[in-house]
């Protein structure tokens, strides 16, 4: 906690991109440069999915269609959805040699998988996708990618620091809000003032009665490096609410919709407004009878407003009649969505769409904001430190401690 | 309201509703900035910890300690660093603490407690980055247990200080540790690098590249030695 991270960040940015242009002819498999309609498998380039359930089932068909790559392994702490994933690889490539893993460690040691793409509950994201840069594999990872603001700082530094592909899973930041995206960056709406988001809810304190744990089911490592709790299914569903009966509503695990949709949203608004590269100086809360919102101020001017009354969802404050000079608008490297466009970066070595930079700044917007609600007050956040400033307290938010043996 | 959240608190269990403590988080945030009050609510929330509370009450007092927790609570935290129930619901508080006591229990702790709950610890020194852990974690490095030596090597590569990269430096590392080794160098190096001191990161990455390193870390290594020259 008393190191200065910044100077760290400084050196890997620079190195970051010279290490991607400069580990083509040293590190990318030879399976990364195959561009027929449909290689052979020697050059495809070889994937394994971690967390294979709604998000992960949805992401491994994605990957399976796209005919650059070869899927061969599958992790799942549940055995039912790890065998019925080994199942589908398998019916998909005619055999049966995909292998299943518990531990996906045991799948980043395999020498021949180029990529993984991970989907587990987001209190494992960061582990995984530290171990996977270190382990010299590109990675996709579901959003919010982070579960604190420490770990998404390491995060970005580990995919630079080896050179990796790393790419965010929200697909909605560029598919649902292109429109308004055309119309900010094409200088339509002039300069741009602010844009609002809405989205609830926080997460809440899980204290779910126990329950038998389901012989398919290791709960040591579902729960990982999240405190110890007895097992119950709602603990651990990975359905989509975020009231109760799910994963996603609980603080061990995730921000709840603020991170979970927050990540969508936020993801959108950074990306219309143009602040991706950025996070916000300030945090400034407020609350009018009982009513809570945020204000997140760039350092550029530009206002990013959460829950603010009387406004919509992705509602922009431009400058009628000033104008903006146009951008040119960042797409995809690939067709075939957010997963394509992984894919065709990691043959490239070029930067995904949803680098893993941008995501975190996303997501650090999220965190940032429910560090603000949870203490009732606004901070000031250095974002080159990665410390509130004069908040004490605020900087024991940066990070949770992780139930051995796991570590960052 | 306050009162019977933390008599409920006494015999806080799984199963119960979480919001019978609310009273007790809501009085966290309303207390900042008032001592007296702040000292009152962790003088309650240590007696609850010394106390035969369940594990989930210990668990709820550990996430308030995390916000609120001074010097005061580090004898009581420092004494769940050995239980392997406990264990890490006392460093989700310690590690959090800024107060030196805090880092000096965990260090106090670590050739105490299990090669499992020393991973732990050690994660957690790493974390707070304290120059006084570099000498621990470089006995740690000497550790048999490989999981141990791989943890003391990531905790030297976070607090990423030149003694922490003469610790790495001079580490026996095997195949079982040598990634981990390896990879807290290269942060070291980073951190050297960033500090200005070229000579010393040089020699860091230097070290990594003459122990036949894997390609992607070569990578960096190589293009550490660029940067340092």
């Amino acid at each position: 906690m008393n190191k200065n991270q910044s100077t760290r960040r400084d050196f890997l940015k620079v190195t970051g991109s010279a290490s991607a242009a400069i580990a083509f002819p040293t590190i990318i498999p030879s399976s990364a440069l195959g561009n027929a309609t449909t290689p052979p498998p020697s050059e495809r380039i070889v994937v394994g999915g971690i967390g294979l359930g709604n998000m992960g089932g949805g992401d491994m068909g994605a990957f399976l269609n796209n005919k650059s790559v070869q899927y061969v392994a599958v992790c799942d702490v549940r055995t039912g959805v790890r065998n019925g994933a080994k199942d589908r690889v398998d019916k998909h490539n005619n055999n049966k040699d995909c292998t299943a893993h518990t531990d996906f460690r045991e799948m980043l040691a395999r020498e021949d998988i180029d990529a993984v793409h991970i989907a587990t509950p987001d209190h494992w994201h960061g582990i995984m996708v530290i171990e996977a840069c270190r382990a010299g594999k590109d990675a996709f990872c579901q959003k919010p990618e982070s579960r604190t603001l420490r770990e998404g700082r390491l995060m970005v530094e580990a995919a630079r620091r080896y050179g990796r592909v790393v790419s965010g899973g929200s697909q909605r930041v560029l598919e649902d809000y292109r429109a308004l995206v055309r119309q900010c960056w094409g200088g339509e709406l002039g300069p741009i003032k602010s844009i609002n988001v809405n989205v609830d809810p926080l997460s809440q304190p899980c204290n779910l009665p126990p329950q038998d744990c389901p012989a398919d089911m290791d709960w040591e490592m579902w729960l990982g490096p999240a405190p110890w709790a007895p097992y119950n299914s709602k603990r651990c569903d990975g359905n989509f609410s975020t009231s109760g009966n799910s994963w996603r509503s609980y603080t061990d695990y995730s921000g709840g919709g603020m991170t979970d949709w927050g990540a969508h949203h936020f993801g959108g608004a950074t990306y219309v407004v143009d602040v991706r590269e950025l996070q916000p100086s300030e945090v400034i809360y407020q609350n009018e009878g009982g009513k809570r919102f945020l204000t997140f101020k760039y350092p550029n001017g530009i206002l990013l407003t959460h829950n603010m009354p009387g406004k919509g969802n992705m509602q922009v404050e431009g400058t009628p009649g000033a104008k903006r000079e146009a951008k040119t608008i960042p797409e995809y490297a690939a067709k075939g969505g957010i997963s394509a466009d992984f894919i065709e970066c990691v043959k490239t070595r070029g930067k995904p769409f949803r680098d893993i930079e941008y995501a975190v700044n996303t997501v650090a917007v999220c965190h940032l904001g429910i560090i603000a609600y949870t203490l009732g007050r606004s901070l000031k956040w250095d974002a080159a430190k990665q410390v509130f400033i004069g908040d004490e307290e605020a900087n024991r938010f940066l990070d949770r401690a992780r139930r051995e043996p796991w570590q960052l | 309201m306050l009162d019977q959240a933390f008599e409920t608190l006494k015999t806080y269990d799984w199963g119960m509703d979480p919001n019978v403590l609310r009273p007790i988080t809501d009085a966290i945030v309303k207390s900042y900035g008032d001592a007296a009050a702040r000292k009152d609510l962790e003088t309650r929330l240590i007696a609850v910890l010394k106390s035969e509370a369940p594990r989930a009450a210990k668990d709820a007092v550990c996430r308030a300690l995390q916000t609120i927790g001074t010097a005061e609570s580090v004898p009581a935290l420092a004494a769940l660093l050995p239980d392997e129930k406990l264990s890490h619901m006392g460093r989700h508080a310690l590690e959090r603490i800024p107060a030196p006591e805090a880092g000096q229990a965990l260090r106090d702790a670590l050739p105490k407690v299990a090669a499992k709950l020393k991973v732990g610890i050690i994660s957690s020194l790493g974390v707070r980055g304290e120059a006084a852990s570099v000498a621990p974690l470089q006995t740690a490095l000497a550790d048999s247990d490989a999981a141990v030596v791989s943890a003391a090597a990531r905790g030297l590569g976070a607090i990423g200080i030149p003694d922490a990269a003469k610790a790495l430096a001079s580490a026996m590392p095997d195949p079982k540790t040598k990634a981990a080794i390896d990879g807290a160098l290269l942060e070291c190096a980073e951190d050297l690098l960033a500090a200005g001191k070229k000579p010393e990161a040089k020699a860091a990455y230097g070290k990594i590249l003459a122990g036949k390193p894997s390609k992607h870390v070569e990578l960096a290594a190589n293009l550490g030695i660029k940067a340092s020259s």
